[in-house]
Parts: structure tokens; C-alpha cells; sequence
């Protein structure tokens, strides 16, 4: 396994810049993870560090050596493709063997027939074996695929969304199959992914990409409480945070934040007002995820009135929409709800679970995550 | 329910009496044509299935005349013709499928283009180019001459073939340490051969057959087959009997190819590996 460095890669098609400046480095044995929406850029990087394309600028090193303008099967990484590449003609056994039949990874054929045992036992492809990969389900596809990447010791192993086009339930028992490979084989990888879920339970670190820049690098916790920007917070989560513009007023000397679908001012935590008054701010973006709004079905004091516009049962909870004068607000509730479509329903905001965006910019500013630990229990 | 049963059936038989019959409207020239070959000439007009066999048209073709000559040649031309399409056509599929190139759409309704005119059309300019250029009654000028017939046609289908492979399939190759050269001898050749071997079938039995060609580049030192059966026409009789016999032995190669070529005429092995 290898330390990978990436440097300010620039990669254009034409006229279109699909990835711009993207630089990361992945330490050794690090499950790195790229993640964004189609067409971000994510498996033109990916490409790039595999020498699929080369780069129109930058530079690509494992372990200190730069690898631009190496072929790609001399630079030994292994990849699992989305849309799995098996070699059709040749059966799974075949091209799980494949690698070691080659020049560079040669191996005697009973390491062969060791090493595909164990990979189609640790992936449970034992009886399909001499199966072509037009005889296997989709899964079983993807897994033979991965089974091809795994055999091997490469410098680093590319996934580009192995997962994406298995059934759900399937996808979540690879999803830990592959967390507990990666704990078991200690292996660099790079991850490609759209799914939040994947990136946030696989990933080390995620690197959220958009339009070919990356937003933010950081750990799953860093990137979902701390987003860099509201793009980052709306790719992370389920339900979609809730944007809502507020505006900053001085009230006895403290300040306050006013929403404007309640025309109420909101006491802020004391770091939070402390970071927003330094900014200068009067407007800015408040991001609350479902959990800092509260609902009721009666007027209580303080809350807004809103009707249930959509209701979505998800098994455990109920994802509400909710029309409000001020715009729309995503919540969950327990599935022992069950409001009627158009019920009236009262919500409240707790501001001090938010996190502030610049309204402008759209950048971060604070959150009281961030101070949670400094402050201490109040 | 037993009405309809019977409907069925029946319908069923009379769907094999029409097969019958068509059979033996498509396979009776077949059989006429070797009937007459064992046919002397003295009972070629008042026999009908009833006459006493006889190999003397054998004899005369396989002994007499040049016949066998010209059987040897056209395997070499066609032969060589198919083989250098081949050779040509594979790595020009390819490419028209894997690579970008200015005008490429162009060069690919070019090549298709070729078989667009008669051979009758352009005969006679190719008549003076190959007296020009000294390439009149050689195997050289033939088998250049065929790509016409085989070429276009190969490349046409393979470049199909080659844009179904997903070339993520050929990185996957690459990845696991496969030179270019084994990528497409282990990769992609076995991938394409049902289509290989159909076109190049089909090639050699278009350059087998040709009677242009053969008649007008040819002359002394070179005959086809096609033209050498011409010979047993002459001024006051014509020989039906040796012109079958002419007939019989030309389609062997043909059928034997086939039969030989079947097994390998599977399609659908590159379906299904690529996302389902």
C-alpha cells in the first residue's frame, strides 16, 4: 500500500473544465472517500489516479514518485468499475484470476486456485465460479467484480460507486462487507460514491466534490456538523436541512436572531453571537437539520403555524413537509404520527442546534457543535 | 377446448407440409444440377430421373482442360483476398470504433461507398489501371482488386462489434497488467469472432463466386473457376453435363467452410457482462 498524493489536477474536455485544482493526499492505509452529486467530477479524478486520462495539469505521486504519464498497468492500483467490466468470455473464476496470469503479477496456479478460493469465499461467490458473468445476477456481478480488485496487492485499490447499482438491502450488507474488509485488509482506498450514507459509515475521511472543486475534506462528523458550505449540508442527511434566512437584531444588548416565518427573535448561544457579531453580519443562512425543529398539534407559545403538505412513511419515522408562510420545512416525526395531508401543525425552531451560513457567500460561519466541548454543560 | 386443440394441430401439420414443399422447391436446382453431372451428353435432353449414371464428366473436367487449375488459383485468391481483409479490416474496425479522429464518420462512409457501384461500372478504368500498372492476370491485382467484395463489408460489422465491448472492459485489462497486445488477441478477438468469422464467411464466398473480376483482370495465367466453366460452352454444343460437374465441385469448399465455421457463430457472449 501506498501514500498517494494528489496535486492542483486540472482536467478539461474540450472547452469544459471538469475538475479544477483538486489536490488531497491519502495516507497510507486510509479509506478516503469522494463524494458528490453525477457529473461532479468524481470518477474523472478517479480515472486520472488509475492513468485512464492524464491530467492537463498537476501531478499524481505514490509514495513520493510521480506517476503522470505512466501507463496505467504499470502503475499497479486496482479498480472495481461501476459498470463492472468483467471480461465476458472468461468465467468468474477466470477473471478473479486474471491479474496473476499477467506478466507483471504473474503467480504459479496454485497460488491462483489458493488465492480465488479465498476471495470467493470471503465474498461468497463459491459456487458460481465457473459460471460466465452472463449467467450471474447483477450482485454477484459486482462482487466478482471486486473480487478481481481484491486478489491483488495493489498500491491502492479505486472503487468507482461498486455499490450503486445493487438492490438496497444488498447494498447495505456489501456496505459492511466492505467496512470489515477494510478493518480486516488494511488497504488504501479511494471511494466514489453519490450515496451520503456509504461515504459517511466507509469513509476515514470524505472529500465532497462539486461541479469539479472540492467543498471540504474532513471526517464524517466534520463534514455533517460542520459543512462548509450549504451545498455540503444539503448533500448529507436525511431529511434535507432546512435553509431558512433569518436576519441578526440588536435586542438589550445581546444578539438576536429573528426568522421571518415566526416574527419572533431568538436567543443565541453566547459563542455563536460572539462569532456572528465579529462577521458583521445582519443577514445570514441558519441550516437546522430535523432534529432542532419541534412540532405540535395544538398553538403553544412560540410556535408557527404551518399545514402537513407531504408525508412520506419510511418504516421507523414519517418525513413531513410543512407549509409554512415562510417557505417549506422538512421534519421527521415517529411513525405514531399520523397526520392527514393539510392538518395544521405547530412548529419551533431550536436556533441554537443551527449552523450559521453566510447568506451572501454561502460559506460557513458557526455552529454550537463546534464550542460544544468548550463551553462545557451550562 | 378440444376444438381448439384440433385447430392447432392442425395448423401445426399444415405449417410442415408447406416446409416440405418449400424444401424441395429450394433444394431441387441443388439436385438437378448433380443428377445432370452424372449424365452422359447423349442422354442429357430425353432423361428425365432414369439414365445410366456415368463419370466420364468427372474425367474430362478433372483430367482435361484446366479445371483443376483454376480451382487451385481461386482458392489462392480468395483465400488471400479474405486473409488480407482481415488483417486490414480488424485493426480499421477497431479504430473507427475506439479512437476520435477529423472526418471520421467520412472515412467510414467511404469505405461502405466501395460497394456501392456494380463492379460492371468501374470495370473498365480498373481494366486500363491494371494494365498500367502491370497488374493485369496476377494474384497480386486480384486479391487487391477482392477487397472490394470483402473488405467494406468486415470492417462494417466488426466496428459494430468492437463499439458494443465497453471499453471500460479493455481499463479493466489494462489495470490487471495486460499489455496492449494481449488486451487484444485474450480480450478482444475472442470477444469478436462471431462476427469475425461471419464476415470473413460470407467475404470469402462473395470473392469465391465473382464472375467480373475473374473474367476481365484476369487472362492466360490465371482463370477462376467461375470463368473456367465458361470454357465448356463452346461454338456448336455446350457440355451441361461437365458444367455441373464444375458446379458440384465449387460448392464444396464453400459447405465444408460452413459446416467447419458453425460452432463458432454463437453471438451473445459480450451481452449481459457489461451492466445488466
Amino acid at each position: 500500500m501506498a501514500k498517494v498524493t494528489v496535486e492542483n489536477l486540472t482536467k478539461k474536455y474540450g472547452k469544459t473544465t471538469a475538475v479544477r485544482n483538486i489536490s488531497f493526499d491519502l495516507e497510507d492505509n486510509e479509506f478516503f472517500v469522494l463524494f458528490g452529486p453525477a457529473g461532479a467530477g468524481k470518477t474523472t479524478i478517479l480515472n486520472m489516479i488509475a492513468g485512464i486520462g492524464d491530467p492537463d495539469e498537476g501531478r499524481i505521486c505514490f509514495d513520493g514518485q510521480s506517476m503522470n504519464f505512466i501507463e496505467s498497468s504499470k502503475r499497479n492500483v486496482a479498480m472495481v468499475f461501476e459498470n463492472y467490466a468483467l471480461y465476458p468470455h472468461l468465467t468468474i473464476y477466470e477473471n478473479i484470476a486474471s491479474s496473476m496470469r499477467t506478466k507483471a503479477h504473474r503467480e504459479p496456479e496454485e497460488v491462483i486456485d489458493r488465492e480465488v478460493k479465498r476471495i470467493a469465499s470471503l465474498l461468497r461467490l463459491e459456487g458460481l465460479l465457473d459460471r460466465k458473468p452472463s449467467q450471474v445476477s447483477n450482485g454477484q456481478k459486482q462482487r466478482a467484480a471486486l473480487g478481481r480488485a481484491m486478489v491483488r496487492k495493489p498500491n491502492i485499490f479505486l472503487m468507482d460507486e461498486p455499490l450503486a447499482h445493487l438492490d438496497a438491502k444488498l447494498r447495505n450488507a456489501m456496505r459492511k462487507e466492505l467496512k470489515a474488509m477494510q478493518d480486516k485488509l488494511q488497504t488504501t482506498t479511494l471511494y466514489v460514491t453519490h450515496d451520503y450514507a456509504e461515504a459517511m459509515s466507509l469513509g476515514d475521511r470524505i472529500a465532497v466534490i462539486h461541479q469539479g472543486e472540492i467543498c471540504q475534506i474532513g471526517t464524517a462528523e466534520e463534514v455533517y456538523n460542520m459543512p462548509a458550505t450549504e451545498f455540503v449540508a444539503r448533500m448529507f442527511g436525511d431529511s434535507e436541512i432546512n435553509i431558512l434566512q433569518g436576519v441578526l437584531r440588536r435586542e438589550d444588548s445581546t444578539l438576536k436572531l429573528v426568522l421571518p416565518l415566526s416574527n419572533r427573535s431568538y436567543e443565541l448561544p453566547r459563542h455563536t453571537a460572539e462569532v456572528l457579531e465579529a462577521s458583521g453580519r445582519k443577514q445570514v443562512d441558519v441550516g437546522l437539520r430535523s432534529s432542532a425543529v419541534r412540532y405540535s398539534w395544538r398553538p403553544e407559545e412560540g410556535y408557527v403555524k404551518g399545514t402537513v403538505y407531504t408525508m412520506e412513511p419510511l418504516g421507523n419515522k414519517v418525513e413531513l413537509t410543512v407549509k409554512t408562510e415562510g417557505g417549506a420545512v422538512r421534519l421527521m416525526v415517529p411513525v405514531t404520527e399520523t397526520p392527514d395531508v393539510d392538518e395544521t401543525i405547530y412548529l419551533a425552531f431550536d436556533v441554537s442546534g443551527g449552523i450559521y451560513f453566510d447568506s451572501d457567500s454561502k460559506e460557513y460561519i458557526v455552529c454550537q457543535k463546534e464550542t460544544a466541548g468548550k463551553e462545557g454543560k451550562r | 377446448m378440444e376444438q381448439k386443440k384440433r385447430g392447432e394441430k392442425a395448423l401445426m401439420l399444415a405449417g410442415k407440409v408447406l416446409l416440405v414443399f418449400y424444401t424441395l422447391f429450394a433444394v431441387f436446382p441443388l439436385i438437378w444440377m448433380i443428377i445432370i453431372a452424372f449424365k452422359g451428353d447423349s442422354q442429357m435432353y430425353d432423361t428425365l430421373f432414369i439414365f445410366h449414371p456415368t463419370l466420364a464428366n468427372f474425367k474430362n473436367v478433372l483430367t482435361k482442360g484446366s479445371y483443376v487449375k483454376a480451382f487451385v488459383s481461386n482458392l489462392i485468391i480468395s483465400g488471400g483476398a479474405v486473409l488480407v481483409s482481415v488483417l486490414v479490416g480488424v485493426p480499421a474496425a477497431y479504430a473507427l470504433a475506439r479512437y476520435e479522429f477529423k472526418h471520421k464518420e467520412g472515412v467510414a462512409f467511404t469505405i461502405l461507398s466501395f460497394k456501392f457501384a456494380p463492379e460492371i461500372l468501374i470495370i473498365i478504368p480498373v481494366f486500363t489501371i491494371f494494365q498500367k500498372l502491370k497488374l493485369y492476370d496476377t494474384y497480386f491485382g486480384m486479391i487487391w482488386i477482392y477487397q472490394f467484395i470483402g473488405l467494406p463489408l468486415l470492417i462494417w460489422v466488426l466496428r459494430g462489434y468492437f463499439e458494443d465491448i465497453p471499453v471500460e472492459m479493455e481499463r479493466a485489462a489494462e489495470l490487471d497488467g495486460y499489455s496492449k497486445r494481449e488486451i487484444f488477441f485474450k480480450m478482444l478477438i475472442p470477444l469478436i469472432r462471431p462476427g469475425l468469422v461471419a464476415a470473413a464467411l460470407l467475404s470469402f464466398i462473395f470473392c469465391w463466386n465473382n464472375f467480373t473480376f475473374g473474367l476481365m483482370l484476369c487472362g492466360f495465367k490465371i482463370q477462376t473457376i467461375t470463368v473456367s466453366a465458361l470454357t465448356y460452352i463452346s461454338t456448336s454444343t455446350i457440355h451441361y453435363g461437365q458444367m455441373a460437374v464444375v458446379s458440384v465441385i465449387a460448392i464444396i469448399p464453400e459447405i465444408i467452410m460452413c459446416l467447419c465455421i458453425q460452432k463458432h457463430l454463437v453471438r451473445g457472449l459480450s451481452f449481459g457482462a457489461v451492466k445488466g
